[in-house]
């Protein structure tokens, strides 16, 4: 995974590179040093054999000069800088470029099916968790029935109503536009912080777009991030009857109501088993 | 040192949200107490906002753990993206009414509305990634939250320019806003060294001097997660020299020239 000598090389090249600059302005500043050091001692040279007058003039013309070869001497530079900065960015765009590539390269998915002998492997520590939950789930079961009986079923109307408070607050409101959220980005920013819910909501959403691979590769990512999700599992399963591979759909779904005792997993087995859904 | 310390150090820096590594920092202890007492605030919801590894999903772990031992409190990292399966979901948990068939929301509504408050209490849910629930959806958990039957915070994620967006749109008088932001570099230092207190690398907490947290701060601009993959490749590379040519480093201080090679590892460097 970590290639140190390369990375060591890359150091090296990258140590290098933010010196540049600096021995750039190193070198342009001993050159005009130089320069500024030859017409000193030209002027010496040159006091000796001329008399006064000429002096004078020589001296405003070389102070002339003088102007003008810095002035060169800068122009040069200002190449000089060119010549080096523009190589390093050309350089630098397809090697970012790289990067990002071998990014997005790594968190490509890959569908495997090894995950349903992780769950073999797995269920043991979920045992205990099934009669926890298998009791909790009584509990549930047994309660909604006594109360069921208190919940009103509102009239149709008064539904249009409040649908309609509903829409008239919401346009004032909040002006996001994350009705059509770019499945894009959320993938980008599931490869990013691999977060579950992210790869979660990418599955449903091609479920949804009947893209039954890519709800496949992001079920099977955000079980093997969180193996603990219902919704990952059925959408995972549904996604391999929709594939053709109803066996292992049902297979699936066997293994995950052992330990799990979805209810929602039971009736999508159900389902499936009857030729309900296909 | 122990040989392993490298690798114990490394996976102190994996990429995960849980509660209990949560590290208290003074300023996000100051912006924990307020959200705690904005629970306790009639009316508002609470908006959790700011960049990508900020800590938002971990601030919420943390007070969902906090809270939960002394009301009724959850958190739903996943959004639940199916309407009627978001008030089913919440019928569970607030008043454990199991629905089969559908649910919608006038029906829903009517439930909260006819629910009688345990002890004053008001009930908390916790919505993480809430960017990705519809407009409409929204602004019917905003209707739900004004019955003062059930309260809201949520953390949304946005980019840089839309957070301003989130910020003026959410000021108003319904939302309470909170920011996280990136760590400075004294508040990353703390990060850093608490983190591989708390797992006993103590070894290698000391060797995190000013000058290499500047570095750090300056590659990473605070950014927690950014901070995470930096040392986490860093120990890496340490654990590496140390079992092929231990000569190669210092064990007194972390060297530069081993946090720039993990900052261009992990891409914060072009090189
Ligand atoms: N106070 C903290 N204590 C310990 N770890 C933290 C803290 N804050 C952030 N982290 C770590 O930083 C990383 C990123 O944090 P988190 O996932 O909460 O960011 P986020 O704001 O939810 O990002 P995103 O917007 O991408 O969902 C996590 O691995 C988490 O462990
Ligand atoms: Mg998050």
């Amino acid at each position: 995974m970590l290639n140190i000598h390369e990375l060591e090389n890359k150091h090296k090249k990258y140590k290098l590179k933010s010196f540049a600059p600096y021995l750039v302005i190193l070198l342009s500043i001993t050159i005009v040093l130089i320069s500024i050091l030859f017409f000193l001692l030209y002027d010496l040279g040159s006091n000796t054999e001329l008399n006064k007058s000429e002096q004078i003039a020589q001296k405003e013309e070389s102070q002339r000069e003088e102007n003008s070869t810095s002035n060169l001497t800068q122009e040069k530079n200002e190449t000089l800088q060119k010549e080096i900065s523009i190589p390093e960015i050309v350089k630098e765009v397809p090697k970012t470029e790289e990067v990002t590539e071998a990014i997005q390269k790594k968190v490509l998915l890959s569908p495997s099916l090894n995950f349903i002998k992780s769950i073999e492997s797995q269920a043991p520590i979920y045992k205990e968790k099934v009669h926890k939950t298998a009791a909790i789930v009584e509990q549930q079961i047994k309660k909604p029935i006594q109360k069921k009986e208190e919940i009103l079923l509102p009239a149709v109307e008064e539904v249009k109503e409040s649908m309609a408070i509903v829409e008239k607050t919401g346009s004032i409101d909040i002006k996001r536009r994350d009705e059509e959220v770019d499945i894009k980005h959320v993938i980008k920013r599931f490869n990013i912080n691999h977060n579950p819910a992210l790869s979660l909501f990418v599955a449903k959403k091609y479920y949804q777009l009947e893209d039954y691979e890519q709800a496949y590769n992001y079920a099977l990512a955000t079980n093997e991030l969180n193996n603990d999700m219902e919704a990952s599992w059925i959408i995972f399963s549904k996604s391999l009857v929709k594939l053709g591979k109803k066996e292992m759909a049902v297979e699936t779904l066997k293994k995950y109501i052992n330990y799990s005792s979805s209810s929602q997993a039971k009736q999508l087995l159900d389902e499936i088993l009857s030729g309900k859904f296909k | 040192m122990k040989p392993s310390i490298y690798e114990d150090s490394r996976d102190v820096f994996l990429d995960t949200v849980d509660a209990k590594d949560y590290i208290q920092l003074e300023r996000i202890s100051t912006i924990y107490q307020v959200l705690k007492d904005s629970i306790k605030k009639p009316f508002k919801m609470v908006l959790l906002y700011g960049k990508p590894g900020t800590g938002k999903s971990m601030f919420l772990s943390k007070l969902h753990e906090s809270i939960a031992s002394e009301q009724k409190a959850y958190l739903y990292k996943t959004p639940i993206l199916d309407e009627s399966e978001f008030y089913k979901t919440l019928a569970q948990d607030l008043y454990e009414i199991r629905y089969d068939g559908e649910l919608n929301f006038t029906q829903f509504m009517r439930v909260v509305e006819n629910r009688e408050l345990v002890e004053a209490i008001v009930p908390v849910i916790m919505l993480d990634e809430a960017q990705l629930y519809s407009t409409i959806m929204m602004e019917k958990i905003r209707l739900l939250s004004d019955t003062r039957k059930v309260k809201f915070v949520i953390a949304l994620h946005k980019t840089e320019k839309e957070d301003i967006i989130a910020k003026e749109h959410f000021q108003t008088r319904i939302w309470e806003s909170i920011k996280l932001e990136n760590a400075l570099p004294s508040e990353l230092k703390i990060y850093i060294q608490k983190k591989l207190m708390k797992a006993n690398c103590i070894d290698t907490a000391s060797m995190f001097t000013p000058k290499s947290i500047n570095l750090i701060h300056k590659l990473t601009d605070g950014n927690y997660r950014d901070t995470n993959k930096l040392i986490y490749t860093l120990f890496d590379i340490y654990h590496y020299y140390a079992q092929n040519t231990p000569n190669k480093i210092k064990r007194n201080e972390i060297s530069a020239k081993i946090i720039e090679m993990a900052a261009i590892h992990t891409g914060l460097i072009n090189a």
